[in-house]
């Protein structure tokens, strides 16, 4: 039976789309069965992560939504087309598709304008969960709690939530985490991203503990070559030597231990 | 022959490899002047065309700031040279020295240190013995510096503590030593970095996360009380089993 695993963050830029490429990857790379969904229809970003760009995309989840394609037709085969940079070439010959949005302008703003029906995109997750034979499907959200993303949480059998060890953060993580378990997502996992150099690690710990009442699975140091390139590859693969990558890693085999 | 001068001439680095034939016919040429307290030796910009030598007193090293008043870039005292430069090369002088207090210099002009190198190839030599040893002193600690400057971009300042026997010494023979003081400066620049790292360092481990409850609590509201959120919290868990059958 497969799992959805939802990847959520209070705010944009936190790293959500970075984590759920990599984390996708590994999970791949233990020869499961793995979707990606950017469901991010305002600021698509996860494509880029897998090399597609505006004129490699084909069709794109917009498309579905406005009942001009089927959901299979969404999806773009990453195992047939990592293409030669260092760290996505691992995945040749894996299992793992994804489901971009559109990244063109008038898309965008057409969905934004006239929204979408959100049954239809449970509907189309679920389909393609049944058609493409899924044991992972990762969806990469947006940021903040629209409809679009209750309905991911809603769904999920596992939701990360990524969270800077900010205020704010703290403050939107807390909302998210109360929602979630209103909604009794069986695995609720919270995973710090861009830790300063320094930081306290057992204290942050304690804090998370204290304020969620649940462990950080995972925290993960700021990384400036992961900035510096672009999210242009999948740096865990790259360079798997990094703290970053140990602490993605680790977090994949949570998600692949959960029964 | 000036065995007074000679000696003066031997305690000086530049010279001390010379033998006694050679330091008496430099002493030869060598010129005492007398200098009152505030009496100027030469000012920047003027022609570059002795080297001095400073047997008593102190002088300082001076340039003017943009605002037009001297900065005090170095005090010289006995035993020190000043304007070596110029025996070499004709570059006008780049900073002024004034007398500190009554003070006794040695002038040797360029012109008869030219001289007494074409008659004494030795005496060539070992100038540029000491140029060159001086100019490998002078890489060794801007590698050195290079290295660091390397080490601390990374965060790297491990260093510090390695290399403090050694800045103490440098810090010793840096009147003198103009890179000496260079290294001196940059160890001071990256001890001062460090310590604000390590203070932001502090301030980002006592960070202390809150979660206002009201406001929370208000957030919570928002969406739960929406037409949405309840259906939806109704249907979650079947949405979730209807997955499982489907499998
Ligand atoms: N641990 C990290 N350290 C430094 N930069 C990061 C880290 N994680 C992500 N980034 C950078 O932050 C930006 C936002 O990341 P992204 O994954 O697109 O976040 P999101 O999908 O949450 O908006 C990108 O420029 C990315 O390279
Ligand atoms: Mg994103």
């Amino acid at each position: 039976m497969g799992k959805i695993v939802s990847i959520h963050s209070f705010r944009g830029g936190t790293g959500k789309s970075n984590s759920t490429a990599n984390l996708a990857a590994h999970v791949a790379l233990a020869g499961k069965r793995v979707g990606v969904v950017d469901t991010d229809i305002q600021s698509p970003g996860i494509h880029v992560l897998f090399g597609l760009d505006e004129s490699s995309m084909g069709k794109t989840l917009n498309d579905f939504l406005n009942g001009k394609c089927e959901i299979k037709d969404v999806a773009f085969n990453i195992g047939e087309n990592v293409g030669s940079d260092e760290g996505r070439a691992q995945l040749a010959g894996k299992d793992i598709w994804l489901f971009p949005s559109s990244i063109r302008g008038s898309d965008i703003s057409q969905i934004l304008r006239k929204g979408y029906d959100v049954n239809l995109l449970n509907t189309g997750l679920q389909t393609l969960m049944k058609e493409f034979d899924l044991d992972y499907l990762f969806i990469d959200t947006h940021p903040g709690l629209n409809e679009e993303t209750l309905l991911s949480i809603a769904i999920s059998d596992v939701l990360i939530i990524i969270l800077r060890p900010d205020n704010q953060d703290f403050q939107g993580t807390a909302v998210t985490v109360h929602i979630a378990r209103s909604l009794d997502v069986p695995n609720l996992l919270l995973m710090v991203n861009k830790a300063v150099p320094g930081t306290d690690l057992d204290d942050l710990t304690k804090q998370i503990e204290a304020a969620f009442k649940t462990s950080p699975i995972g925290i993960l140091p700021l990384n400036f070559e992961l900035a510096s390139n672009g999210s242009k590859d999948l740096f865990s693969l790259s360079n798997p030597e990094h703290d970053w990558s140990k602490g993605i890693r680790k977090i994949a085999e949570v998600i692949l231990s959960i029964p | 022959m000036d065995q007074e001068t000679i000696s003066q001439l031997k305690n000086i680095d530049w010279f001390d490899e010379l033998s006694d034939d050679m330091l008496a016919g430099l002493a030869q040429k060598i010129l005492k002047r007398t200098l009152k307290k505030d009496e100027v030796l030469f000012q920047k910009g003027d022609e570059g065309n002795s080297l001095f030598i400073i047997n008593s007193g102190w002088v300082k090293v001076i340039a003017r700031d943009t605002q037009g008043s001297d900065i005090v870039l170095n005090q010289v005292g006995a035993g020190e040279i000043i304007g070596e430069m110029a025996l070499l090369d004709n570059e006008p002088r780049s900073a002024g020295v004034v007398a500190l207090e009554k003070t006794e210099v040695l002038e040797l002009k360029r012109v008869d240190f030219m001289e007494i190198l074409k008659q004494q190839p030795d005496l060539a030599l070992s100038v540029i013995r000491n140029f060159s040893s001086r100019m490998r002193y002078n890489t060794s600690y801007i590698e050195k510096i290079t290295e660091m400057s390397k080490r601390v971009a990374k965060g790297d300042y491990s260093f510090i503590g390695e290399t403090q026997a050694s800045q103490k010494g440098i810090k010793q023979v840096s009147d003198q030593d103009k890179i000496g003081q260079l290294l001196a400066e940059f160890f001071a620049m990256v001890q001062g970095v460090k310590s604000r790292e390590d203070d932001l360092k502090n301030q980002v481990e006592k960070l202390t996360l809150q979660i206002d409850e009201s406001q929370l609590k208000e957030e919570l509201d928002e969406i739960t009380g929406t037409d949405f959120y309840v259906k939806l919290k109704d249907q979650a868990k079947k949405l979730r089993e209807q997955r499982l059958d489907n499998k």
